[in-house]
């Protein structure tokens, strides 16, 4: 009798604990989904906000390298921003399976900031480049442009 | 402006290796260069004696403005694509007191130079120079 208790209570055990690992599993599954979706709404979201930006702020520098030529300007600048969107969502899209997969919501928040914090160091470097362009290109039309540096020594009559 | 004339000395070795790289370089302005020992440089250009040619290059835009010494220097560069920056810098308050003491010592000291430099004698290129086919100074290189 204490032999057939004894089997109940480990066929009980055994029960449980595979029920507990499925629904472990699921929890599992659960919070990777949701880190996954989080860390893509918020990067997407930060892209969208730095290209808008870029896009607003970096058009005067570029109609002033471009002496005041506006239409290019805008080209220009329309084009610079695809760019920007083609990098930084690529290298957003890419990075999804890389880091730890959480399993409850400490980690997943830990992970989340590792990675956000990760896409928003690489936004920061390819916005410093971005102006750095920008202002090298008005640079250039600053050169381009620059009257003679120092006075004349005299005059002669003209043939 | 539409171009600058660059007064040089065509006895000078290095003044003339100056003037074949120079022409070699992209121009904002074209540079035309005429050896100061021009028989019609009077007549072309009216006061430029007073300026002492032979003593420092010189710099005349066909506006009628001339630079001396420096800032002929400075406006050779200025003339040029990849070295406008320079004589903006060049120009600086700072640097223009070292860029004219470099520019006056080379100048001063150009005949000196040339012959350690590149062994040619002054005297030659004089003679050189004398034939009636080298009036604009293109064949002493």
């Amino acid at each position: 009798m204490d032999e057939l208790i004894f089997f109940c209570r480990t066929l009980s055990v055994f029960t449980e604990t595979l029920g507990t690992t499925e629904t472990q599993t699921k929890h599992t599954m659960n919070y990777t989904i949701a880190h996954h979706l989080l860390y893509l709404a918020l990067s997407v979201v930060t892209t969208v906000w730095v290209a808008s930006t870029l896009h607003k702020h970096g058009r005067i520098f570029l109609v002033d390298a471009f002496h005041g030529n506006e239409k290019l300007a805008d080209s220009v600048n329309h084009l610079l921003v695809v760019g920007f969107y083609l990098i930084n969502v690529g290298f957003v899209v890419f990075a999804v399976k890389y880091g730890d997969k959480p399993t409850e919501l400490a980690s997943l928040l830990e992970s989340l900031g590792t990675k956000v914090g990760c896409v928003l160091l690489i936004l920061g470097v390819m916005h410093f480049l971005n102006i750095y362009v920008f202002n090298q290109m008005r640079k250039n039309a600053i050169i381009h442009n620059a009257p003679p540096p120092v006075e004349p020594d005299g005059y002669v009559a003209r043939r | 402006m539409k171009h600058l004339t660059i007064l040089y000395d065509a006895k000078c070795a290095m003044c003339r290796r100056i003037r074949v790289w120079l022409s070699q370089q992209r121009a904002f302005v074209p540079l035309i260069f005429v050896p100061l020992q021009d028989e019609h440089l009077e007549e072309r250009f009216p006061g430029v004696g007073k300026l002492n040619p032979a003593e420092e290059l010189i710099a005349i835009a066909d506006t009628g403005q001339i630079w001396r010494g420096v800032n002929g220097w400075i406006m050779t560069l200025w003339a040029l694509r990849e070295y406008r920056n320079w004589s903006l810098r060049m120009s600086h308050p700072l640097l223009k007191p070292f860029a004219r003491s470099i520019c006056h010592g080379v100048s001063q000291n150009r005949l000196r130079l040339s012959h350690w430099l590149f062994g040619h004698s002054a005297d030659a290129a004089a003679k050189l120079l004398a034939q009636p086919e080298c009036k604009d100074g293109s064949c002493v290189r």
